[in-house]
């Protein structure tokens, strides 16, 4: 092959890349114009480029995100089994928490949920950051990991995990069940509300006492919800509140607005308390938002996140995905959540707020 | 060294001595306590306290298996039941890929209502995507250690899903027979 053939082989390979590149630009910046909630202005748009698409992505929509096909999850598939030690890492300030899924490994070896993680094998995990962190407990099933905590409360303690295949709930139970306390972690579309009735139905026909059933509150936390479905929350949410109840407003691109009632159907007649806080966002706290405005339900926490908008995710013609926001949703009274976050109705300091025991014990009395 | 060695000697001594003048009861079955009760007795005593225990163990061992018994029995029950529940799966999953077939021939047609078909694509895709993991769980419930209150639990959460998407499988092909009209 000739000099001059190798040279135009290279500028068409480079051509071709560059059309790669460049196609999936060109229709995200039509999706946004056509379809986002609010059009951003022309100039920003006309700015984005394959080199700085993540960075201008943000300027023009904070939860705006374009993926991979590889790195792709849809909110649709919910939780699928993995291999590991059965634990979210939760990161506080400088600390990281184990918030644990009832029946996974690190239940099993004796750590209390919400435990400080202060060593892996012997090595203490101060300055690492969470990617750290998780790659070091990650691993086969089947082997070891000697984890240092220190529980809420208690003294530092160091457990021997073995890793194993793990399929959490949709909707747990906290130990002890029978109080009546469920953790909500993702809001999955048609498999939530069905796994949370499902579980409210469990927990009754396991309670010693119906008419006390009826009376205590049922306790869903979602300190560690960031969201989901929009539409399975507002399932939720109807639920609980009689037929024909309004739930929200959607406010789409051009002004579009759809309204949301509560539908017929099963209802749950008692009390309901959230325990929320930070991490509390989007769809776990339109369902917390909702049911607080229609004085349904009562909130023991800390402030949540501040994200009532809602996103969509959008195949482009080469494979790849753009998540864009394409609707706001708005309260019964007119309200939103972006920006401010829901206030509780009983605020829990930062030293009790991560034992779920004394929140338990404010959520029973403060009904 | 000497005093040394009768010092250890005589401490040891006191703490035998002392231990074997605590307890003589021989059921208790401890290692200081039987040596207390086998040095306590005689050949006799010896043998009617071994059958005691023997008679103890034999009645803790009938409870045991009682107990296995009824767990083994409320697996195979459990087990009878996940059969079943993934022998409706698998049927849905047929329906559902039917749904899938005609909602695209649909999509083919000339006139059709674009927007609503794709809409019925849309949902018919996630009902597949939802269904796939039922069976996917089922399959998981049937390897695990069935009869445990976690296990009931997932099975019901499974069963609640099942109805929710037999329900939106039924709207779906309603939507799909008005668009074929």
């Amino acid at each position: 092959m000739t000099r001059a053939r190798l040279c135009w082989l290279a500028l068409a390979m480079l051509a071709l890349a560059q059309g790669v590149a460049a196609g999936p630009v060109e229709e995200i910046a039509q999706v946004l114009r056509r379809k986002g909630l609010d059009p951003p202005a022309e100039n920003l748009l006309q700015t984005l480029a394959a080199d700085n698409l993540a960075e201008r992505l943000k300027q023009i929509d904070p939860f705006a995100r374009h993926f991979r096909p590889e790195e792709y999850r849809s909110p649709l598939s919910g939780y699928q089994s993995w291999v590991g030690i059965g634990a979210e890492l939760v990161p506080q300030g400088q600390n990281v928490l184990l918030s644990l899924y009832h029946g996974g490994a690190a239940e099993g070896a004796g750590i209390a949920d919400r435990s400080r993680l202060t060593g892996i094998d012997g090595e203490k995990i101060a300055g690492w950051d969470l990617a750290r962190v998780a790659t070091r407990l990650r691993g086969e099933a089947g082997t070891t990991v000697r984890l240092t905590v220190v529980a809420p409360g208690g003294k530092p303690d160091t457990r021997a995990v073995t890793r194993q295949s793990f399929r959490p709930l949709d909707v747990e139970m906290v130990p002890p069940g029978n109080l009546k306390v469920l953790r909500i972690r993702d809001f999955v579309g048609g498999l939530t509300r069905p796994a949370l009735l499902a579980t409210v139905g469990f927990v009754k026909a396991t309670s010693p006492d119906g008419k006390k059933f009826l009376h205590d509150p049922l306790i869903i936390d979602l300190r560690d919800s960031s969201g989901g479905d929009l539409y399975e929350a507002l399932d939720i949410a109807g639920i609980f509140l009689p037929a024909g109840t309004p739930l929200a407003t959607l406010r789409r691109s051009g002004g579009e607005h759809t309204f949301f009632l509560s539908p017929a159907g099963e209802k749950l007649l008692m009390p309901l308390v959230f325990l929320v806080g930070p991490d509390t966002a989007s769809a776990a706290e339109i369902l917390a938002g909702i049911l607080q405005r229609q004085g349904r339900a009562k909130l023991v926490g800390q402030r949540t996140y501040g994200k009532c908008s809602s996103q969509t995710d959008q195949f482009l013609s080469d494979g790849s995905i753009l998540r864009y926001t394409n609707s706001e949703i708005l309260f019964p009274d007119g309200g939103s959540c972006s920006g401010t976050g829901l206030a509780p109705d009983r605020e829990v300091a930062a030293e009790d707020f991560q034992d779920i025991s004394k929140l338990v014990q404010k959520a029973r009395t403060f009904h | 060294m000497k005093i040394q060695i009768f010092i250890g000697l005589t401490c040891l001594g006191l703490l035998f001595g002392g231990c074997a003048g605590k307890d003589y009861d021989p059921q208790k079955g401890g290692f200081f306590g039987g040596v207390a009760g086998l040095s306590s007795g005689g050949y006799k005593d010896r043998v009617q306290d071994r059958e005691a225990r023997l008679a103890q163990l034999r009645a803790t061992q009938q409870q045991l298996n009682a107990e296995t018994a009824g767990l083994e029995g409320q697996k195979s029950a459990a087990l009878v039941k996940v059969g079943k529940d993934k022998a409706r799966v698998s049927s849905m999953q047929a329906e559902i890929a039917s749904l899938d077939k005609k909602s695209k021939a649909l999509a083919a047609k000339d006139g059709a209502d674009k927007q609503r078909v794709a809409d019925l694509q849309k949902r018919t895709a996630a009902l597949k995507k939802q269904m796939a993991k039922q069976s996917s769980s089922l399959d998981a419930l049937e390897g695990s250690g069935l009869g445990d209150q976690e296990v009931d639990l997932r099975r019901k959460q499974l069963e609640q899903q099942r109805n929710a998407l037999r329900r939106e499988y039924e709207l779906l092909m309603k939507m799909q027979m008005e668009l074929a009209r």
